[in-house]
């Protein structure tokens, strides 16, 4: 069987009642990313680059308010829109469910970006620059991105292709449970996250702590949600695009006046 | 002025025409020795070294009156990481302490040789590293790792594989690491010094070749980051 080694399925939850938007999955990424540093024009002109953003939402009216949090990052869609509007296949699908860019392919048209209905592709309108010195903080595993082409999150692939490394150099199956569940695969913003708010896995593995979330998910999709045993769902979920991501709702035991539990 | 005849009216354009000729033959001669030499033209060969490292006095064998030291006592990091690493002065001055002026062998003894010793010897008791020039780059969207390329080719059952790099002969792994190291690198052990010509081309459609080859996967962040 060609391909045998792509047994894997990756997947993130995202539980929104232990987010506290604490940025650390934003800091943490943009470490091992090999991100820009965001300045406040690039804020101001909407070129930021972030891979993960926390999205802030108010809730309720003064004095009665609420600040709601919400990571952000490439959904990694199955049916993603990003990928049939690119002229030069610089971003397909791959047999482990991850959205790969592809740099070295990308002319820069920015069809993807307009396309995706989630806004985590970001354009590289600039040449990448760092203070005096803090180049020398680059991660060596991830390429800098140079001017006019698209990035975007990669669910931190040289750190699966690394855990893969680490788990067949000390003979064993890649596929093993444990090594799973050990964090070898494990994103940046999965591993920094202080409340452990993100969570990481692989579909195929039966025992993965993620998979009730995605099998609930998936059983009542769409209209479905009500039916629903977890509190899971997806962005966006009427476009389809059936996000690689889950989120699970916040529960709030003590709602504002006039509001449901969450 | 009486027009010119119009056999020679013509002229200009002919020369015009020939000097458009010539520009493109030449572009596309540029560009086809570009794509099938190794490297293009040659640039980007060995870059000379700040002291001679004949790889065929250490690495070469016994009875070519090498040291027959075997790749991966210098290149520690081969079998382990990513990167083969070049050994620091320290991995030098394990044998060069006692090979030095004083006491080398009479046919190495010429003084240039000498002198070369004795500077690897100074930087060591300077404190300083030599710094050595990189022959084989990689550029840096590409990563490969040393370790799982070495683990495939001397490690695992016995088993028979093609190769399609070199001559192709049907190799019967697993192989000594010295032999593994020539799968790609060509024999560095004759190399008086290490031409990234004499091996193979770092090209991605070598990789490729020998990925699709072995049934290993050939999507893009295998090797792409």
């Amino acid at each position: 069987m060609p391909n045998a080694q792509f047994e894997h399925k990756w997947g993130m939850v995202a539980d929104l009642d232990k987010c506290t938007g604490c940025q650390a999955c934003v800091i943490a990424c943009q470490a091992e990313n090999n991100i820009p540093i965001n300045t406040k024009d690039y804020f101001l002109q909407r070129r930021a680059y972030e891979w993960i953003r926390i999205e802030r939402y108010w809730e309720g009216e003064y004095p009665n308010v609420k600040a709601r949090f919400m990571p952000v990052l490439c959904q990694h869609c199955e049916n993603a829109p990003c990928e049939p509007v690119c002229p030069v296949f610089a971003t397909y699908h791959n047999e482990e469910g991850l959205n790969v860019q592809v740099y070295n392919r990308c002319v820069g048209t920015r069809y993807c970006i307009n396309n995706c209905p989630y806004q985590v592709r970001m354009f590289n309108y600039w040449h990448p620059n760092w203070p005096a010195r803090m180049e020398n903080q680059l991660n060596p595993d991830v390429t800098v991105r140079t001017r006019g082409i698209t990035e975007k999150c990669t669910f931190c692939v040289q750190r699966i292709r690394r855990g893969e490394l680490k788990v067949e150099s000390q003979g064993g199956n890649r596929l093993n449970d444990e090594t799973i569940a050990g964090g070898n695969y494990d994103p940046a913003c999965v591993q920094a996250c202080p409340t452990n708010a993100l969570m990481f896995g692989d579909l195929m593995d039966p025992n993965a702590a993620i998979k009730p979330y995605f099998d609930d998910v998936n059983a009542h999709p769409g209209h479905g949600e009500h039916d629903r045993e977890t509190r899971g769902y997806r962005l966006l979920e009427e476009m389809n695009t059936r996000p690689s991501v889950i989120y699970l709702k916040k529960v709030d035991q003590y709602p504002l006046p006039g509001k449901g539990g969450h | 002025m009486p027009p010119l005849p119009p056999t020679r009216q013509l002229i200009p354009l002919a020369l015009a025409g020939l000097l458009a000729t010539a520009i493109v033959a030449f572009i596309v001669v540029v560009l086809f020795m570009s794509w099938f030499s190794n490297p293009p033209f040659g640039w980007g060969n060995a870059p000379d070294q700040p002291i001679p490292f004949p790889h065929t006095v250490h690495a070469g064998a016994v009875e070519d009156g090498g040291h027959a030291i075997q790749c991966e006592f210098c290149h520690r990091n081969v079998t382990t990481g990513a990167a083969a690493t070049v050994p620091a002065v320290e991995v030098c001055v394990i044998c060069h302490k006692q090979i030095n002026g004083a006491n080398a062998k009479a046919d190495v003894a010429e003084p240039e040789t000498l002198i070369n010793i004795q500077r690897v010897i100074d930087k060591h008791a300077d404190g300083r590293p030599i710094d050595w020039e990189r022959v084989h780059r990689m550029p840096d969207h590409v990563r490969f790792v040393h370790e799982a390329h070495l683990r495939f080719l001397t490690q695992g059952e016995e088993r028979v594989v093609t190769l399609p790099v070199g001559d192709e002969t049907p190799m019967t792994l697993p192989v000594p690491v010295q032999e593994a190291c020539s799968v790609c690198h060509g024999d560095i052990a004759q190399m008086e010094e290490v031409q990234p010509q004499d091996g193979q081309s770092l090209k991605m459609g070598t990789c490729l070749d020998c990925h699709r080859e072995n049934d290993v996967s050939t999507d893009c962040t295998v090797c792409h980051k």
